[in-house]
Formats: C-alpha cells, sequence, structure tokens
C-alpha cells in the first residue's frame, strides 16, 4: 500500500516551504517531496564561515566547473562559493529553440537558499493592468484581497524597509529599515528634490531581520554579506531558517529527498487528483505516494513540466492544457542596464559592515500622469560604495603601486540598475522535448522565450532615465551601460500556469487551483498571470499562504 | 570590496580583462587542461600535477614581490604566496590558448633576463628586478594595445554575424591571451588581495561586523576594507 497523506508538497523552496509551514500547521498530515540533497541548516553551509584565501580559486571559476555548467556560466551564479547550490547543467539539460537562463536549485531549500531577499509588495495596479490595457486575461484576485496575507507572510518572514507610504510600493510590516549610506543620502535627497518627491529613493525592501527573533531561533543580521552560501545565523528568510522548523514542529511534516516527481496521478473519474507518482533519484526506483490534496511548488518551469506530464490519457498536453494556455506566457524581469557615477565630497567618510541590500527606487513611469509609448514601468536597484584604490601613474610598480591599492578611493560610487516588466506574450512558451533525456530519462523543456517591442521601448527608458536622474541628483561622469539580457537571467521565471477567471483561457482559478483538477494547486512562479516590476518572491509567500488556508478549509468542507 | 570590483580595479591597472574573471569569459568553450609533459607540483588536494615547475613558481613569486613588495606595514607577495597560487590559476582556471602563452612567456622572460643583465631574474639586484619588470611594463602596453584592437574588430564582426544567426549558431567569442606579463600582474594582484596577508595585513578585515555605519569617519592613511 502506498503511504497516504493529507497533503503532498512538490518542492520546498520559497513556496514548497510556506505550503509545507501552512498545511502542517493546520493540522494536515503532510509530506514534502525534494528532487534533490538535502542542505541542513548551518550544518549544510559548508562555506558560509570561509574567508576569500580559503577558496582555493579564490572565488574565480575554473575550466571544470565551466564545462559542468554550460548555462550557468552566462552570469554570476556559477562562483566557487556557492558551488554545488547550483543543479549541474549537464545532468540536467533543457534546449532551447531561442537562448533561456535557468539557473536552477535542486536542493532542500531551492533558491530561498540562493536568493536575492529582495521583497516588494505589489501595489492595486499591478493586479489590474491586463484587464484595463486588454492583455493576456485579468488576474482574477485584488490587491485587497493579498493585502492580509501579504501582512501574514510578511510577520513570519521578516521584512526590514522604511514606511513610505506610496501607491506604488504599498509598505510591508517592517523590522527596522538597513540604513543609507552618506553617499546614498545626498543623492536622495537631490533626486527627491528636483522630482518634487514623484521620485522616490528608498532602502531596498529585504528579508534580511534586523531584529533577532528567537522564537524560530534566529539571529539578526551581522552585515557579512554572504547570505548566498547559508547563513550561519538565520539571518534572511529561507526554507531552512524559517518555514522548515516551524513545519516540523508541528509534527506533521515528512520531508523526503532525492524524490523526483514524475507525474501527479489522476483519477478521470472523480476528476481529482491521488497523489504523485515519483523517481527515487538513489533507487531509481518509482514509488507512489498518495494524498487528498497536492501543492505544486517545483519552482514555475518545472510545477509546469510536471503538469504537462500528468493526466495524458485525457489530455494530451497534460493536467491544465484544456485551456490551451500550459507552458505559455513566459515572463522574467528583463534588467541588466543602467546607468553610474561618481559622487564626490565623501572622501572624509568610509562603511563599517558589508550592508546585504542597496537601494531602491520604486516604479513612476505610466503611473498618475506620466504616460510612455509603451506598457507597465520598472524599478531601480544599485547602491554606493567607496570604492578600492589610488590611482597611480603609468609604470607603477613597488610599494607605491601597493599602498595605491591598499587604500580606498577618493570619491564613491553609485550605480544603478533597471528591472522592468516583461508583458504575458502566450507565444512565449515552453513544451516538452522528449528527443533530448536528462540523466534519469526524463524529456527535458525546450524554451521558445523573447522580449518584444514593449520590452525594448521600456529599456530606452530605463538606461535614459537613470543617466538622468544621477545627474541631476550631482553625480558627476555619469556612465549609462546595457549589458545586454536574455529571458531567464533574471531568475525570475515566471507564468506557464497561469491565474485567471475563466478555465478556457487559463489553468488556475483565482485560488491557485488547477480547474481540471481542484485538489491541486499551483502557487509558486508559474501561477503568475503578469509580473509587475517587482522581485516576485514575496507574493509567491502570500499567495502560497492563502491558497493553503483555502485548502485546508476546503478540505474540511469536504469539497475537494 | 566585492571581487567584481577588484577584478575591475585589476582590469583598468593592467588595461586588459582578468583572465578567468566572470563575465569577462564567460562563453569560453572548456577543453581538456593542459598538462606539463614533465610536471613537478601536484596539488595537495586532488593529487593532479600543476602546469609550472618548482622553478617557475620559485620566479613568479621573485617577480610578484617586485610589484607588490614587503613593506613596513605588511609582508608582500611572495610571503603570500601568490606564485603558487598562480600555478592553480593557470592550471585550473586558463584555457589551454592562455597556458600556452603563460608558460611560454616564462621562458622569454628569463632570455630576456638572461640577455640584457647576464643573471637570471633571481639574481638581479632590486633596483635591476625593478627596472626589468618595468621593461616588461612597456612592451607588454603596447602589445596588448593591439590585441585590444584588433579582438574589438573581431568581436563586432562576430556579433553582426549573431545578429542574423538563430541561437543554435550563434558564436562566442573568446579574447585573445594578452601579453605574459599582463597575466603575471593580474595574477599577482588577484592573488595577493585575496590572500591572509593582503586582506588581513595590507587592508583592512573584519570577518563578521555586526552592525552597518554608513557614514563612518575616515582619517587620511586609514585602509581599504579588503571586502
Amino acid at each position: 500500500m502506498p503511504e497516504k497523506y493529507d497533503a503532498i508538497v512538490i518542492g520546498s523552496g520559497i513556496a514548497g516551504g510556506w505550503a509545507a509551514k501552512e498545511l502542517s500547521e493546520r493540522g494536515l498530515k503532510t509530506l514534502m517531496l525534494e528532487r534533490g540533497k538535502n542542505i541542513e541548516h548551518v550544518k549544510g553551509y559548508v562555506n558560509a564561515n570561509k574567508e576569500k584565501w580559503e577558496f582555493q580559486h579564490r572565488d574565480e571559476r575554473t575550466q571544470q566547473m565551466i564545462s559542468d555548467h554550460n548555462v550557468l556560466k552566462r552570469d554570476y551564479p556559477l562562483n566557487e562559493q556557492t558551488y554545488g547550490m547550483w543543479e549541474n547543467d549537464k545532468q540536467n539539460p533543457y534546449t532551447e529553440t531561442k537562448r533561456f537562463d535557468w539557473y536552477r536549485g535542486y536542493h532542500v531549500g531551492g533558491r530561498s537558499l540562493m536568493w536575492g531577499r529582495q521583497s516588494y509588495r505589489w501595489n492595486k495596479w499591478d493586479f489590474e493592468a491586463n484587464a484595463k490595457e486588454g492583455i493576456a486575461v485579468d488576474w482574477p484576485i485584488r490587491y485587497d484581497e493579498m493585502a492580509p496575507w501579504y501582512s501574514y507572510v510578511e510577520k513570519f518572514a521578516g521584512i526590514q524597509g522604511s514606511k513610505e507610504g506610496l501607491e506604488v510600493l504599498p509598505d510591508s510590516e517592517f523590522l527596522p529599515a538597513m540604513e543609507l549610506n552618506c553617499a546614498e543620502k545626498d543623492v536622495k535627497q537631490k533626486l527627491e528634490s528636483h522630482y518634487k518627491n514623484n521620485r522616490k529613493m528608498i532602502i531596498g525592501r529585504s528579508a534580511n531581520i534586523t531584529e533577532p527573533k528567537p522564537e524560530q531561533n534566529r539571529t539578526n543580521c551581522q552585515y557579512r554579506d554572504r547570505c548566498w552560501r547559508g547563513c550561519s545565523y538565520g539571518a534572511y528568510f529561507s526554507t531552512q531558517s524559517a518555514t522548515l522548523p516551524a513545519a516540523m514542529k508541528t509534527g506533521n511534516l515528512t520531508l523526503e529527498t532525492n524524490k523526483i516527481v514524475l507525474r501527479v496521478l489522476y483519477d478521470k473519474n472523480t476528476k481529482k487528483a491521488t497523489g504523485v507518482e515519483v523517481l527515487d533519484a538513489i533507487t531509481k526506483k518509482t514509488i507512489e505516494y498518495k494524498s487528498k490534496i497536492v501543492f505544486v511548488c517545483a519552482s514555475a518551469l518545472n510545477s509546469t513540466w510536471v503538469l504537462m506530464n500528468s493526466a495524458t490519457d485525457v489530455w494530451e498536453g497534460g493536467l491544465g492544457s484544456s485551456s490551451g494556455e500550459l507552458g505559455h506566457n513566459v515572463m522574467d524581469h528583463h534588467f541588466r542596464l543602467g546607468a553610474g557615477g561618481t559622487v564626490t565630497g565623501f572622501s572624509d567618510k568610509y562603511e563599517y559592515g558589508r550592508r546585504p541590500t542597496g537601494i531602491y527606487i520604486p516604479r513612476y513611469r505610466n503611473v498618475y500622469d506620466d504616460k510612455r509609448d509603451y506598457l507597465r514601468g520598472f524599478g531601480y536597484q544599485g547602491g554606493a560604495g567607496r570604492g578600492t584604490g589610488q590611482e597611480v601613474a603609468e609604470f607603477t610598480i613597488g610599494e607605491d603601486l601597493k599602498k595605491a591599492l591598499s587604500s580606498p578611493s577618493n570619491d564613491w560610487y553609485i550605480n544603478m540598475s533597471a528591472f522592468g516588466e516583461m508583458l504575458p506574450y502566450h507565444e512565449n512558451k515552453i513544451k516538452l522535448d522528449k528527443t533530448v533525456k536528462d540523466k534519469w530519462g526524463l524529456p527535458v523543456l525546450d524554451f521558445d522565450v523573447e522580449i518584444k517591442e514593449n520590452e525594448k521601448r521600456m529599456r530606452k527608458d530605463m538606461m535614459n532615465d537613470a543617466a538622468e536622474m544621477l545627474t541631476v541628483a550631482g553625480v558627476r561622469d555619469v556612465k549609462m551601460y546595457d549589458a545586454g539580457y536574455a529571458p531567464g537571467m533574471g531568475i525570475h521565471e515566471m507564468g506557464t500556469a497561469r491565474m485567471g477567471r475563466d478555465p478556457k483561457t487559463s489553468v488556475l482559478n483565482g485560488n491557485n487551483q488547477v480547474w481540471d483538477a481542484l485538489n491541486v494547486f499551483v502557487t509558486d512562479g508559474a501561477c503568475m498571470t503578469s509580473a509587475s516590476c517587482v522581485n516576485p518572491s514575496l507574493t509567491y509567500m502570500a499567495l502560497t499562504a492563502r491558497a493553503a488556508a483555502f485548502a485546508v478549509e476546503e478540505l474540511k468542507k469536504g469539497n475537494i | 570590496m566585492d571581487r567584481r570590483e577588484l577584478l575591475k580595479t585589476i582590469a583598468v591597472l593592467t588595461g586588459s580583462v582578468v583572465i578567468g574573471g566572470e563575465l569577462f569569459l564567460s562563453g569560453c568553450k572548456a577543453k581538456e587542461p593542459f598538462v606539463d609533459t614533465n610536471p613537478i607540483i601536484t596539488d595537495t588536494s586532488t593529487g593532479l600535477p600543476k602546469i609550472l615547475t618548482a622553478a617557475q613558481v620559485a620566479l613568479l613569486n621573485e617577480m610578484a614581490d617586485t610589484i607588490i613588495p614587503t613593506t613596513a606595514d605588511s609582508p608582500g607577495a611572495k610571503a603570500a604566496k601568490v606564485g603558487e597560487f598562480m600555478n592553480v590559476m593557470v592550471t585550473d582556471c586558463y584555457l589551454p590558448a592562455n597556458q600556452k602563452i603563460f608558460t611560454d612567456g616564462l621562458a622569454s622572460f628569463e632570455t630576456k633576463c638572461m640577455a640584457k643583465y647576464k643573471k637570471n631574474f633571481e639574481s638581479l639586484s632590486s633596483a635591476e628586478r625593478h627596472d626589468f619588470i618595468i621593461s616588461l611594463e612597456k612592451e607588454a602596453k603596447p602589445f596588448d594595445k593591439k590585441i585590444a584592437e584588433d579582438d574589438k574588430i573581431r568581436e563586432s564582426s562576430i556579433n553582426k554575424e549573431n545578429d542574423i544567426a538563430t541561437w543554435a549558431q550563434r558564436k562566442e567569442f573568446v579574447p585573445t591571451g594578452r601579453h605574459p606579463y599582463t597575466m603575471v600582474k593580474q595574477l599577482t594582484l588577484l592573488g595577493y588581495f585575496t590572500s591572509e596577508i593582503g586582506m588581513t595585513k595590507a587592508r583592512r578585515h573584519v570577518s563578521v561586523p555586526g552592525k552597518y555605519d554608513g557614514a563612518l569617519a575616515y582619517n587620511d592613511g586609514d585602509k581599504a576594507w579588503s571586502e
């Protein structure tokens, strides 16, 4: 007899961790399945306390690393300090009709261990924009329904930030804000005064705690800025530091690692899922687990992969494909452009500590009276710091060179980099490529995603506005840059199983239930109907907690 | 200072992107590492041979110590074992073509040194060492400038082809290896300022700051933070 649970959660990242916590705290016997290995909190963070000189290659890449990671090598995630925390591209290939950078974390905690921790609420317009502009389909929910769930997850996760009272970027339940440095304060003051407070520069809101959370056994941030190696203090939100221990405390959670979910088991008579089938990555055996409900939180594109492989005897394209939208509307945030320059006048000041967040400039385009030749908008992330190294004359070596490089530069440098909203396009899609198999013989995903005219037009503003704002704020030697963007690089994959109001045009309903199997919930990035321009993880947390509470109620009522 | 900034500083100083530096060579195709037929040094962690000989590592330590010497406040590059670091980096992180430039370059340094001083580098006085390194600096600069110009033309032509190619047909631009002295200098600076000596003695390092101050008083002569 297969083991029977009340709930199965596929995936252990930000969404999976929240689902496991909420379902087990609400009394459900819950099984969380993780396809990769375990990384134990603190103990598993092998590089957390290493100094740079303890890394053999001082955090640079070896040719072996590059060869094993033909995708990861395309951007910053491939480095020595987080090595082993991103999956191996050779074992987990995929195909690219168009370039797509897919950076995955296959282990307990998923990318909650390596995330950027930037945490922002969506605003009311984000949920309304599709309907107002006739883009894709309408979100089945509105900000007012989300607000209490944002509050709920923020209080638990711990988000530091400053209260600003902005409609465009609603305040969270904040822990005390981290401090802007002297150069950032200077630029902020000049910028806000020039734009008469229509543009703001604030501290980047992040899931780093600035006060201890003893009830969660978490210490406040120590300003080491080594978050992505795993934090021994539990100072940033991750599955390991926060949701997993809470779920474990209930006694209701079972965590199984090295279990690759092959499909959701579907009963066409009851039109419900009955559990999941998994492949044990170690024994190579398949196992069935039974449950009353299933939460699919395998990360956006892998959640859709699971659906595409489920109930194929009923729907050729898999569970949720009856709408014709499964696998479609892939989104990310487009970025890697902006401007930087020199801030003078602070050569008598320096920083102490390494702050794990920067500045944020909330969206101001296409809000209120502003109207551009594209839809939606963008925000900026960045920060100022005093550089290292004094200028030296040509052909200087020896003591003079050493001294110059051991001193801070005279001036501070500020950089701001824009993150833009990408519209959901039906033709931006993933599909199964059965001609290519991964290490376990499973079909892989093929990517066909690109940015289009709207994003390209927006990118002009994203770069030019940065230079303009820095210039009016008195920053010198302002230089614009566009380092180029390929979809996926934002590591904010969204869409492919969107929420909506109509089963004919959406995969999920307003409670994240698959229309075609109401006891299956998808609450990670896959469910997103549009992308906003703010970092998405906080919204996944709120959506997951909301859906879990709903699922438990429905289960009690006997509706699912 | 994060490592990206260190790489940038070194790139600006040497006029060349740092070999192996992320984002700069991110498109390289990996090949089997070149292994010297007569290796002497073995990597203790893997047991695999490293490219450079003990004599070459010793030479690199001396050259590096001329670039970053011991001063009143901190030991120099040799004490920080920058030569050993270069052996690891050239073996593990360099593409075969660059490994060859590096090892051929070491031989050429010795030939040049003998021709000029009738002595090997290790036997030179410190003034001679300084002059010899400066002569390499002067040789490397126009050499690298020419490569940079040629690379720019090559890269833009590859980019043009890529603009009309499908993703699968796109070619990767791999920068041409620079002058071997430039490689030595880059690895010296990278190795030194990421070493324990460089990070804690030449610069300042606090592993666990515990707090943040965005307007710390700075007095002339205060050292830079190492990260």
